[in-house]
């Protein structure tokens, strides 16, 4: 086997340092590192991204929460208002109700003395119409007129 | 024709000779600087312009890196990132040996079938976890082999078996590496023969041929496989060892 000849051990060994060698210093060195670098720079860039998508998420969840107070208050404010509208609308109806029913009752006790003088003054003309036709009427039957105040006294105890 | 082992003949371009050392250029050191060309361009190509977002070459390099890497954390832990380059060297240097010998080629070459590439590669490997090891750790270095709150003699028994694995340790990474290479060249190779042997039967041409052409098929696939693996093998072995001399136990 050639593989076993010790004379081809020198000038193998020989290149084989040689090549090695400028492996190492002239393509591995100064290319490696670089990529090391690259992928260290990409390592930080996707936690620093990771971290700041973090950051982006819990501030637009403190944004959504902040938000949903504001809804949740301004709805709270909304309600209450509603409420003491309703309340102050019942009271001001209330009192209007009361004012309006104070002259309606004015009123309706005005009217009702004008109908009770109405009525005594009907009452009073209808007496001596009654009188006057008792007057007449005893006057056919009997010939004689019988005295006014007798006539008037019994058509009021006939009326009344 | 040509015998299985003709192929890992080590044919002479430019005979060299530097101090009446024989450094001459052949057919192995092509192929090392084939191999180092290409890695040249995919590590060049792929850094060239480095991107937050990969690009394709950029990717695959990455892909690599980060194979290596992932290694290094799993095996030796946050200290074995200083060692991604070398390991990351070793891997691609073996890869590229590995797959380059596989190119269907009649000048194509595997360096790694050779003990020379993969024994000079493994003493690279166990030279830096020793200088490693004695570097971070001393002569407490030797502890690795002493098992602890064991009987002395016991101990000693046991540590004259761990030191003798440990300095035996190049020899089967390297061992491993090239008998894997050898082995899957010469039965691709065989087959190969039985290829034209049987096809050349005369009453019947090209018939039986079929079977051995369908197994060899079969065998390149594999040995695409195991071109991988054992470029695999080699870099975790070799973090492993990185292991034993950084952390000790």
């Amino acid at each position: 086997m050639p593989q076993f000849e010790i004379a081809n051990f020198v000038p193998q060994l020989f290149w084989l340092a040689i090549f090695f060698a400028i492996l190492y210093f002239a393509v591995v060195r100064p290319t490696l590192p670089k990529l090391g670098r690259v992928i260290d720079a990409r390592e930080t860039q996707v936690t620093g991204d990771l971290d700041t998508a973090a950051n982006a998420k819990a501030q637009a969840d403190r944004m959504a929460s902040d938000y949903d107070e504001g809804v949740a208050a301004a709805q709270g404010d909304a309600r209450a208002r509603v409420v003491a509208a309703q309340a102050s609308a019942a009271k001001q109806l209330e009192a209007k109700l009361a004012e309006s029913n104070a002259v309606i009752a004015v009123r309706t006790a005005a009217a009702e003395a004008d109908i009770a003088a109405a009525r005594q003054h009907a009452m009073a003309e209808i007496e001596g119409v009654a009188a006057d036709a008792a007057g007449d009427i005893v006057e056919k039957l009997t010939g004689t007129r019988p005295d006014p105040s007798q006539t008037a006294t019994a058509a009021r105890t006939a009326l009344g | 024709m040509a015998g299985p082992m003709e192929q890992f003949a080590i044919k002479v371009y430019k005979p060299i000779n530097a101090g009446g050392y024989d450094v001459s250029f052949t057919n192995s050191s092509t192929w090392m600087a084939v191999a180092l060309v290409a890695i040249a361009i995919f590590l060049y190509v792929g850094t060239a312009r480095p991107q937050l977002v990969p690009g394709r070459w950029q990717a695959a390099v990455e892909y690599v890196y980060d194979f290596i890497t992932t290694m290094l954390d799993d095996n030796v832990g946050p200290e074995g990132r200083a060692f991604a380059p070398l390991l990351f060297a070793v891997f691609i240097f073996v890869l590229a040996c590995n797959l380059l010998g596989l190119l269907p080629w009649i000048g194509a070459f595997t360096p790694t079938s050779h003990i020379a590439v993969t024994l000079g590669l493994a003493v690279l490997v166990f030279g830096i976890v020793c200088v490693v090891g004695f570097w971070k750790h001393g002569l407490h270095f030797f502890t690795l082999f002493w098992p602890k709150d064991t009987f002395f003699l016991l101990a000693a028994f046991v540590a004259l078996i761990e030191l003798l694995s440990f300095l035996s340790r190049p020899f089967t990474l390297a061992i491993r590496l090239f008998a894997n290479m050898t082995a899957g060249h010469v039965l691709l190779k065989v087959f190969g023969t039985f290829v034209v042997a049987l096809g050349s039967f005369g009453a019947l041409p090209y018939v039986f041929g079929v079977l051995p052409l369908a197994v060899n098929v079969a065998l390149s696939a594999l040995e695409v496989l195991i071109a991988v693996v054992q470029a695999y093998v080699f870099a975790l072995l070799a973090s492993i060892y990185l292991n034993d001399a950084i952390n000790l136990h």
